[in-house]
């Protein structure tokens, strides 16, 4: 199983804390592969794509993903009621795992497309690694603009860990 | 057979999990062009929230095309080609109460089937609704391309293959 990158959302609709897996950036990863067979496709539509994948940065990548899952669960919430949460979608390249505490807090897990539902592993990230090491941190403030508090060692070396104890054996077992 | 022996034992596997909620079709501006509920389970939305509703499953739709996070796909790289592979945007979306499948046709014209979680072969329910599509409602001389869907036997269509498959 392979893991690609890991964001959080605070209840302000802001990023503050992203993690890739990838070897290149999200969306700027696109190489300048050869346009020649660009004129193959029957419309231009994959070729806008390409090109508008180069020109977004690292926190344009965090808000699409953002407001991707923020229409997603109005969508959900509309046809299914209050009660009803989203908990992933897949394309044809890769899977989004959904998790949102009860404080709106949300995780969001973006994996290859052969894992099963990764809820139950975001629910521990939240309850082992960021209650633990972020809110419990003394000297973390409460709210955390611009992700200050988040990235600290022990967050991010346990969950370097989980990850690669707890998800990247899932296929193995 | 007679009556009193008991029904084979696929016909209880499948008759709880056989719930399909709602057919919807998209067509490749965004517009919706025919819903249709087949059971009920989900909120009655009005015909605007519908429209809504697609217009924004459309928008999130070309939005996942783009998040791709492979600088190329997998199943691109073992098959080299001077075509390249598109990238092919929401396909299932899993919710707790209900469970989204969408299937787009090369022309861009998008089904969105509501079905149950536990629902299996939706793949080939909306390949064979894609059928139906293509035979009563493509091959209708009186119906205009990207506008609303309103033939007849298409709606008795789908009435026919969805109860067959509910009884099955």
């Amino acid at each position: 199983m392979v893991v690609y990158s890991f964001y959080i959302f605070d209840r302000h609709t802001e990023c503050i804390y992203t993690r890739r897996w990838t070897p290149r950036p999200l969306s700027s990863a696109k190489p300048a592969r050869p346009q020649s067979g660009g004129s193959v496709l029957s419309n231009g539509d994959a070729n806008t794509v390409a090109a508008g994948r180069r020109g977004l940065s690292k926190e344009d990548d965090a808000k699409l993903v953002f407001g991707t899952i923020f229409s997603l669960r109005g969508l959900v919430q509309k046809l299914g009621g209050d009660d009803n949460n989203f908990v992933s979608y897949r394309t044809g390249e890769y899977k989004l795992h959904y998790y949102e505490t009860p404080t709106r807090l949300k995780f969001v897990m973006l994996t290859d497309t052969k894992v099963p539902n990764l809820r139950l592993h975001l629910h521990q990230i939240w309850a082992n690694l960021y209650i633990e090491y972020v809110v419990k941190n003394p000297l973390s403030p409460v709210e955390h603009p611009g992700g200050i508090g988040v990235a600290n060692e022990l967050f991010e070396g346990t969950l370097e860990r989980f990850k690669v104890t707890s998800i990247d054996s899932i296929g193995e077992r | 057979m007679s009556p009193s022996s008991p029904p084979p034992i696929w016909k209880h596997v499948f008759n709880f999990t056989r719930v399909v909620f709602a057919l919807l079709v998209v067509n490749k501006a965004g517009g919706l062009i025919y819903n249709r509920e087949f059971s009920a389970g989900l909120n009655k939305l009005n015909s605007n929230d519908l429209l809504i509703l697609a217009g924004t499953f459309h928008g999130v739709h070309a939005i996942t095309r783009s998040l791709s996070p492979l600088p190329r796909p997998p199943y691109g790289s073992f098959a080299p080609t001077d075509v390249p592979v598109r990238p092919t945007g929401l396909e299932v979306l899993e919710s707790t109460h209900f469970r989204l499948t969408c299937f787009q046709t090369a022309t861009g014209v998008k089904f969105l089937l509501l079905t149950d979680p536990p629902q299996p072969n939706i793949d080939v329910m909306l390949r064979r609704i894609y059928e139906l599509y293509a035979d009563y409602v493509m091959k209708n001389p009186f119906y205009t391309v990207e506008m609303p869907i309103r033939c007849e036997k298409f709606d008795r269509g789908l009435d026919g293959y969805l109860r067959v498959i509910a009884r099955a």
